[in-house]
């Protein structure tokens, strides 16, 4: 800015002032800066600050209520003045052997879900990316969609319908081969696989989405190629596609190795009953039966910390393998 | 005082300082263009003096008001975005209105208003239209539309033509430079392309790692580059800088380059500089070819002839470098084919500290 | 590629039992919701001699008749209307301004907040200090709790704050510089560009909530605030629990299968109705997720 009072039509008076706010903004403070940020920036904050609210007491102070775990809690004095008992809710747990039975069937029911889940969204994508109907194609995808938005009480409920020894399609099923009705869901051995089928087929359709996408990448030209130079439908599944969406299924791996703990313990309790819980029960049920039901807040709260402490360590250690692997975190 | 003054303008990220106080005057009605390399600090001075970007330090005025802590809304700019931002949701004269929505001017002086940008840009037949159905130069018009609507004190524009073809590039360049001349808004405009910048520009800023190299008008860059950095920015093909030992001072000043003389203009500063390396700098324009046998000739290893026509671009290697010739072609076809080497009036010869890279002063050529 | 004459003899074979497998795969899929239809359009007598295979054995709308009459029901899915749509709205109003918050660079503090939100999702304190946290505040057998207690999750609030992110920052820029204040930015400018980001969070909004269960039925007591899911898990469990009870509720015209395969009939419809926008948003939700720090 020109000083010289001849090139401008403003007063000296005015320059002066000028000069001395212009001398103060060559060097602003910190705090100064920090000011004319949220003068500026102040609706931002606004719109941010009901979504940290609803986390800090919705999730984030439940957290703080975990410390019952290491407490003989009760209601009426509340999180914060009931006594401190150290581990002994943790050494009940180990010495309690429901508990280890629901440690157990969650680890085996997990096994199954990954052994036999996994796979079928794969093998469902390089199906249907086989198929050359487009009309084909989207109807069986739409129909195959479908069960991932239905809710869990309605799946149990066909499953419930379709296995009872009286009206059940299954019996019916087995009845013409001469066999005599199963009470499929009070027979413990049948648990793990109805469980575990049920939810291949809730969810290996929508699931295979995830591969279709990564195959979409593939570029065309591959094929082309592959065409020229004769490969045969098969041949080109197994040399080009599969190898191309390999990292897809290897950070899809990863994350369910993550979330191995994730048991859908909402379709346990509507499909389990006392005469199955030596199979089915899984940590998650236990806790709800504990706790909610059972009213022994500081145990059910301890066995809780325990599954949330193992799965944070699963998590993060699949989120760092995958970050190192493909250069992007999941989340 | 009117126009736009940045004093000492500084912008750190934290501690890393990418624009290190930077003093500018935009006079009222000039259009100024910045240039540089990317990453040069171009684009966020012109964000600063939008107020997109906080300002770290130094003084900014507008029109003689301080606005270093004015909202850019506050600060009576408009600016063109590289991509236009025009929003995708809406047709072409809701986005020229939609400042003045925002502004809650009234729904007669909206309409008037955008009836009347829209004759100026050629747009009134694609009012209804939505951005995604307009070409790029009209996309480009509607941005345009979008910031004269509202009648501001300054223009700004951010590279506005880099997402446009060669052709079409062309043409809005003149568009602009006509719009320009029609409204007369002081206009600070930003590329990296220096043909842009010698087009459209009154004045052109080049800047250089958040510094600025020189000020000028585009012929006294062309002609008088203060340093090497500018020389070889401005113009196409870039000038062709030879490295040489100044050989003679006095009346008649010589070069000396892989044995060869290259007389040079008489300069004080050569005096004291007899012995030291110099950089010569040769447009490709200046240096006439020459064949076998004529005098002064500095031979040079031709390999390569490009004919664009009127013009042609005599490739050579220069004492193990590359140089460029460029020469009109008319009656000259004979010539080209059997170049072997190059003259040049010594004065059209700028000579730089080969240590410093800044040109021996003293140097001036008048258009 | 799609001409079936340029393939060999052994491609058109292995593209033929490829179909069959997937229509195969497709009908199994299909199967039981048919059953279940049909099963409810059959009489209870037949149902239970396990007559229904394919098609309404002895058509009846008598368990629908069942159904509609009992109040439950009806407040049940009143209800569920209710937190559905009342839950949805109340999402989008913390995670639509929130959400363009963090992906705001010049917002203060950004990576905390981020990192605030992602941890969520990483560790949770369980059913347990949930459910006491609600009841702390009040919060069983309310309508209000259920509403507010889930507004907000993780992974909705990253898919809709990695879509503003993939937004040129020149649009908030040439709006503020139109004059726009951030709430005008957003509401005028980010909202309509996001439309089928918000549609997906939308979407993801009204079937978990529709499909919401668990909380539902650990925190209500009040049968009169129940919600669908919930009055089904009801007649389901006493359908599974009590053969007994199940025989003696037995008429010729309906059974418990049959009224229960009609419950379920009444539920999946609404989410059968919005299914072509679930389909189309979904698969983009799911993959616009996930990914990217």
């Amino acid at each position: 800015m020109s000083m010289d009072p001849n090139t401008s039509g403003i007063s000296t008076e005015e320059l002066v002032v000028e000069a001395r706010e212009a001398q103060r903004d060559l060097k602003p403070s910190k705090l100064q800066n920090l000011g004319d940020h949220f003068k500026r920036e102040w609706q931002l904050y606004v719109m941010l600050v009901p979504t940290i609210v609803w986390l800090l007491v919705f999730l984030y102070k439940p957290m703080y209520g975990l410390q019952i775990a290491f407490k003989d809690y009760s209601i009426f004095r509340g999180v914060a003045a009931s006594p401190w008992v150290g581990l002994e809710h943790f050494q009940t747990l180990f010495g309690n052997d429901q508990f280890l039975r629901a440690l157990k069937n969650t680890i085996i029911i997990s096994f199954y879900g990954l052994i036999f889940g996994f796979p079928m969204p794969i093998i469902i994508a390089l199906m249907f990316n086989e198929i050359l109907k487009q009309w084909f194609k989207k109807s069986a995808q739409t129909i195959v969609y479908l069960p991932h938005f239905v809710s869990s009480v309605i799946i149990a409920g066909i499953v419930i319908t379709a296995f009872s020894p009286s009206a059940g399609i299954v019996n019916t099923f087995l009845g013409w081969f001469g066999i005599d009705p199963i009470y499929f869901l009070t027979k413990p051995e049948w648990f793990r696989p109805i469980f575990v089928g049920t939810g291949i087929w809730q969810e290996a359709g929508f699931q295979s989405i995830v591969y279709l996408a990564a195959i979409a990448g593939v570029s065309p030209t591959l094929y082309e190629s592959a065409v020229v130079d004769g490969a045969s439908r098969w041949q080109m599944m197994w040399k080009i596609t599969i190898p191309s969406i390999l990292p897809t299924i290897i950070i899809m791996l990863i994350i369910r190795i993550g979330n191995m703990l994730e048991v859908s313990f909402e379709m346990i309790i509507l499909l389990y009953q006392p005469a199955t819980y030596s199979t089915a029960d899984v940590v998650n049920t236990f806790i709800y039966r504990q706790g909610i039901q059972g009213g022994q807040y500081d145990l059910a709260a301890a066995a809780g910390l325990f599954n949330a402490v193992v799965a944070f360590v699963l998590v993060m250690t699949a989120n760092t393998i995958s970050k190192r692997y493909s250069r992007t975190s999941l989340w | 005082m009117s126009g736009v003054v940045l004093e000492s303008i500084v912008k750190a990220y934290g501690a890393v300082q990418v624009v290190h106080g930077i003093d500018l005057e935009v006079q009222e009605k000039e259009f100024v263009v910045l240039v540089g390399p990317s990453g040069c600090g171009k684009s966020t001075t012109l964000r600063m003096i939008a107020g997109l970007e906080e300002i770290s330090g130094g003084a900014l005025t507008i029109d003689g008001k301080l606005v270093n802590r004015v909202a850019p809304k506050d600060r009576d700019v408009a600016m063109v975005f590289q991509n236009y931002a025009l929003y995708p949701h809406l047709n072409v004269a809701d986005n020229i209105a939609f400042g003045l929505k925002i502004r809650k001017e009234s729904k007669e002086h909206i309409a008037s208003s955008v009836d009347e940008v829209a004759g100026i840009l050629g747009l009134t037949d694609y009012l209804e239209r939505r951005p995604a159905d307009l070409s790029g130069g009209q996309r480009q018009r509607v941005a345009m539309g979008r910031a004269i609507v509202r009648r501001p004190k300054v223009f700004l524009f951010d590279e506005p033509l880099s997402n446009l073809d060669a052709k079409l590039r062309t043409q809005m360049r003149a568009e602009i430079k006509r719009l320009h001349q029609r409204l007369g808004v002081t206009s600070i405009y930003v590329t990296h392309d220096q043909v842009e910048a010698m087009t459209l520009a009154d004045r052109i800023v080049v800047m250089h790692d958040g510094r600025i190299e020189q000020i000028g008008t585009p012929m006294d860059l062309f002609l008088n580059p203060k340093n090497t950095f500018v020389a070889g920015f401005l113009g196409s093909p870039p000038m062709n800088m030879v490295e040489a030992t100044v050989k003679a001072g006095g009346d008649a000043p010589m070069a000396e380059f892989e044995g060869h003389d290259i007389p040079l203009a008489p300069l004080n500063a050569l005096n004291h500089a007899v012995g030291d390396k110099v950089i010569l700098g040769i447009r490709p324009e200046f240096a006439t070819i020459a064949t076998e046998g004529t005098a002064n000739r500095v031979p040079m290893d031709v390999d390569l002839i490009e004919t664009l026509g009127s013009e042609a671009l005599i490739h050579a290697m220069l004492g193990g470098k590359p140089f460029v010739l460029r020469t009109e072609t008319l009656g000259k076809m004979d010539m080209i084919n059997n170049v072997t080497g190059f003259t040049i009036e010594p004065n059209l010869i700028r000579v730089f500290d080969a240590k410093t890279g800044e040109a021996l002063p003293g140097q001036r050529v008048e258009p | 590629m799609t001409n079936m004459n340029l393939y060999s003899r052994g491609d058109k074979l292995f593209v033929v039992i490829n179909m069959v497998l997937i229509g195969l795969f497709t009908l199994s899929t299909l199967y039981p919701f048919i059953y279940i239809t049909s099963l409810s359009m059959s009489t209870g007598f037949e149902a239970r001699a396990g007559n229904v295979i394919l098609t309404p054995v002895g058509f009846t709308l008598e368990a629908y008749k069942q159904v509609l009459s009992e109040p439950l029901f009806w407040s049940s899915y009143g209800n569920t209307f209710i937190y559905t749509i009342g839950g949805t709205l109340m999402s989008l109003l913390f995670i639509i301004p929130g959400s363009y918050a963090l992906s705001r660079p010049q917002l203060k503090g950004r990576r905390f907040w981020n990192l605030m939100v992602a941890f969520t999702m990483w560790f949770n304190a369980g059913l347990i200090p949930f459910f006491l946290n609600m009841r702390d505040l009040g919060l069983l057998d309310s309508y209000f709790g259920i509403i507010i207690g889930f507004a907000v999750n993780g992974f909705n609030i990253i898919l809709l704050r990695n879509f503003f992110e993939g937004i040129p920052q020149s649009f908030e820029e040439a709006a503020r510089m139109d004059g726009a204040n951030e709430f005008q930015v957003l509401w005028k400018v980010y909202m309509p560009l996001s439309k089928p980001a918000i549609a997906t969070v939308a979407l993801f909004c009204i079937v978990s909530r529709w499909n919401g269960f668990f909380w539902a039925m650990v925190l209500l007591q009040d049968e009169e605030k129940i919600p669908l899911q919930v009055y089904l898990r009801k007649v389901i469990a006493e359908l599974s629990d009590d053969e007994e009870f199940a025989t003696s509720l037995l008429t010729a015209a309906y059974s418990f299968e049959t009224v229960s395969a009609a419950i379920i009939v009444c539920s999946i419809i609404p989410i059968l109705l919005i299914y072509p926008f679930l389909q189309k948003y979904f698969s983009k939700g799911i993959l616009l997720g996930g990914v990217k720090e």
